[in-house]
């Protein structure tokens, strides 16, 4: 019992110092230096110095800064303006109509991006005007963009996918592939759920006023969105493929994106340094919080608790699913106040031993851990994305928190769909060979 | 000093910057090279065998740096993430106290990071110990750096505190999260 009361104090120090206001990076290291310090017999400065260096000094955490820099570089080009108008023509027909470019958007802005408040705002920032403007229904407006914004998330190359990969020592590669049939899942999801619910309420989906364009015209106004999803494609085939690891593929996506944003007229010094200092900023932050949370995971590692953690669990015999049910309730209270990388990065210094002692794939749950954290992006009070809306259409947060309510269950309903199928997640990347 | 200062941390991202662009153009030197090999050997030629050497240890070296220098001046745009959930509920003048509590632990940290990293880098110069790859680096290199990102740190937390305790500050600057 001795274990499990440390390792509850490690936890409220930690939930302490975060709540304080210390950056998540020091919290973490703050905690592995308490838990080396009192609970084993390690040198502690020695055991810190070599984690930093050798957590930090990584050739598969290169994908980060590469992948990042892609999409500050895409998101700096004309594509959210082209975004909305490239995808109106082709969803005018399906129940829900447009919008369904919220979805749609929402899935190829989070390819690019891999961050859920960035794909809200671009994708927010055009569509939430034009389908006021129409007539939609407000609180439809607002529910699909917070929900398939959380996609950013999951859809590759997902930046919360390299932190799991790394901090877990997973291949970044497989963790990819294993995302796509699940993101693309839980779109069709949220699409045939607002495919019925315009049929329910018909009075939320303004009638037809376009004209039916011909074949011809709606490719010619998508035109500018074929390159960027050619080079998504691109970027997730040559790894699924093996031609290229993530990081050589995140390298020349970045080359691509610069000759995509030079092409379409919107490369300028001004936009290349801002891009570039950008991704120095969030590079850096997530970087330093991974470096912090290795030491912590090496920490954890000496004091024995995961591993008396794990026997601990073992001994209840629970069934995985009980298991997950617990962890899922736990992240998504967790989530409610930790941004999505922190829960992931404190999750696997603790909580991964013990999922693997109960027979779990560790690649399937980094997919489901990912979905958790993307409910927990549209839970008050500090759902990211829900502040992102709130900043952009002035409604209130609990207004928005009601309108992804919906969004959150399927998300939910998706967890339990990956539980029940877990080929889903694991069929991908199985056939990609080694 | 202010105009020091900030240009020091501004220098600090700089350098980041640099070594992330030289990550990228070596990697994609490296991956134009494999696909010219596998044409010309397609063709029937011989391989040119264009490569960096050591890519993957030098990129990583690289992104310590990267990451390390890059921190002070992350620190500075507000980059870092914390909670402020408790923080926006609290008083302005509660809510610096802490800031400054929350800016002393944190340098703290960093000050006991600085002195066992220089210890680190010492032994390895000390002992002459190389990185295993291709191009053996003297592993002092990337340490040295890290100290040296470390030591910036340390000087832009030691510059936030007291400029909240001069008043100069109001509060830890933090982005706001549309950003």
């Amino acid at each position: 019992m001795d274990m499990i009361w440390m390792s509850l104090l490690l936890l409220t120090g930690l939930l302490i110092l975060l709540g304080a206001g210390l950056w998540v990076a020091f919290a973490l290291t703050a905690t592995g230096l308490a838990a080396l310090h009192f609970l084993s017999s390690i040198p502690v400065g020695d055991s810190l110095s070599t984690s930093f260096f050798s957590a930090s000094a990584s050739w598969e955490l290169a994908a980060l800064p590469m992948f990042i820099w892609m999409g500050e570089v895409l998101f700096r080009s004309r594509l959210s303006e082209q975004m909305f108008s490239g995808i109106a023509p082709w969803v005018g027909r399906i129940p829900g109509r447009l919008l369904h470019t919220n979805i749609i958007g929402c899935g190829i802005f989070a390819a690019i991006s891999g961050s859920s408040a960035a794909t809200a705002a671009t994708i927010g920032k055009m569509s939430v005007p034009e389908l006021t403007q129409r007539g939609y229904d407000r609180k439809q407006i607002l529910g699909t963009l917070a929900g398939s914004a959380t996609l950013g998330l999951l859809i590759p190359p997902s930046i919360i996918l390299i932190v799991y990969g790394v901090a877990t020592e997973q291949s970044i590669a497989r963790l990819f592939v294993a995302g796509i049939l699940p993101g693309l899942l839980l779109m069709l999801m949220f699409a045939v759920y607002v495919g019925i619910w315009s049929k329910l309420n018909p009075s939320g989906v303004p009638a037809d006023e376009e004209e039916a364009l011909p074949l011809a015209e709606k490719i010619r106004r998508s035109k500018p969105l074929i390159p960027v999803v050619l080079l998504i494609v691109g970027v997730i085939g040559s790894i699924y493929a093996g031609l290229a690891s993530p990081t050589e593929s995140a390298a020349i996506g970045v080359a691509l994106a610069h000759l995509l944003s030079w092409r379409s007229g919107s490369l300028s010094r001004e936009t290349f340094g801002q891009a570039l200092m950008g991704t120095v900023k969030t590079s850096t932050m997530i970087a330093f919080i991974l470096a912090g949370a290795h030491f912590l995971t090496v920490s954890m590692g000496f004091t024995g608790i995961p591993r008396d953690l794990a026997t601990w669990i073992n001994t209840l015999s629970l069934s995985p699913y009980v298991l997950l049910l617990a962890l899922t309730v736990f992240f998504v209270l967790l989530g409610c106040f930790l941004d999505g990388i922190s829960v992931v990065v404190l999750t696997t210094s603790v909580v991964l031993p013990m999922v693997q002692a109960a027979g779990i794939d560790p690649l399937w749950f980094g997919i489901y851990l990912v979905i958790v954290v993307e409910m927990s992006q549209i839970t008050p009070p500090v759902g990211f994305n829900l502040f992102v809306i709130q900043g952009l259409t002035g409604d209130n947060i609990i207004r928005v928190a009601l309108a992804a309510l919906p969004y959150f269950l399927l998300l939910l309903a998706g967890v339990v769909l990956i539980t029940l199928f877990p080929d889903i997640v694991t069929y991908l990347p199985n056939q990609m060979g080694n | 000093m202010r105009r020091f200062l900030d240009s020091l941390y501004r220098l600090g991202g700089y350098l980041a910057a640099l070594q992330l662009t030289v990550i990228m153009v070596m990697v994609v030197l490296q991956v134009l090279g494999r696909i010219l090999d596998k044409a010309l050997l397609t063709l029937g030629m011989d391989s040119l065998g264009l490569q960096v050497p050591g890519l993957a240890e030098l990129a990583g070296f690289l992104l310590l740096g990267a990451t390390f220098t890059g921190l002070s001046y992350t620190l500075t745009v507000g980059g870092h993430i914390r909670v402020d959930l408790l923080h926006r509920t609290l008083p302005a003048a509660v809510r610096r106290g802490l800031d400054v509590l929350v800016a002393l632990v944190a340098l703290a940290i960093t000050g006991f990071a600085i002195w066992f990293s220089v210890l680190l880098a010492y032994d390895s110069y000390d002992f002459g110990d190389v990185s295993i790859g291709m191009v053996p680096v003297p592993l002092w290199i990337p340490q040295a750096v890290m100290v040296a990102g470390l030591v910036l740190l340390a000087i832009a937390l030691l510059d936030v505190m007291i400029g909240l305790l001069t008043g100069r500050l109001n509060q830890i600057k933090d982005e706001a999260p549309q950003e």
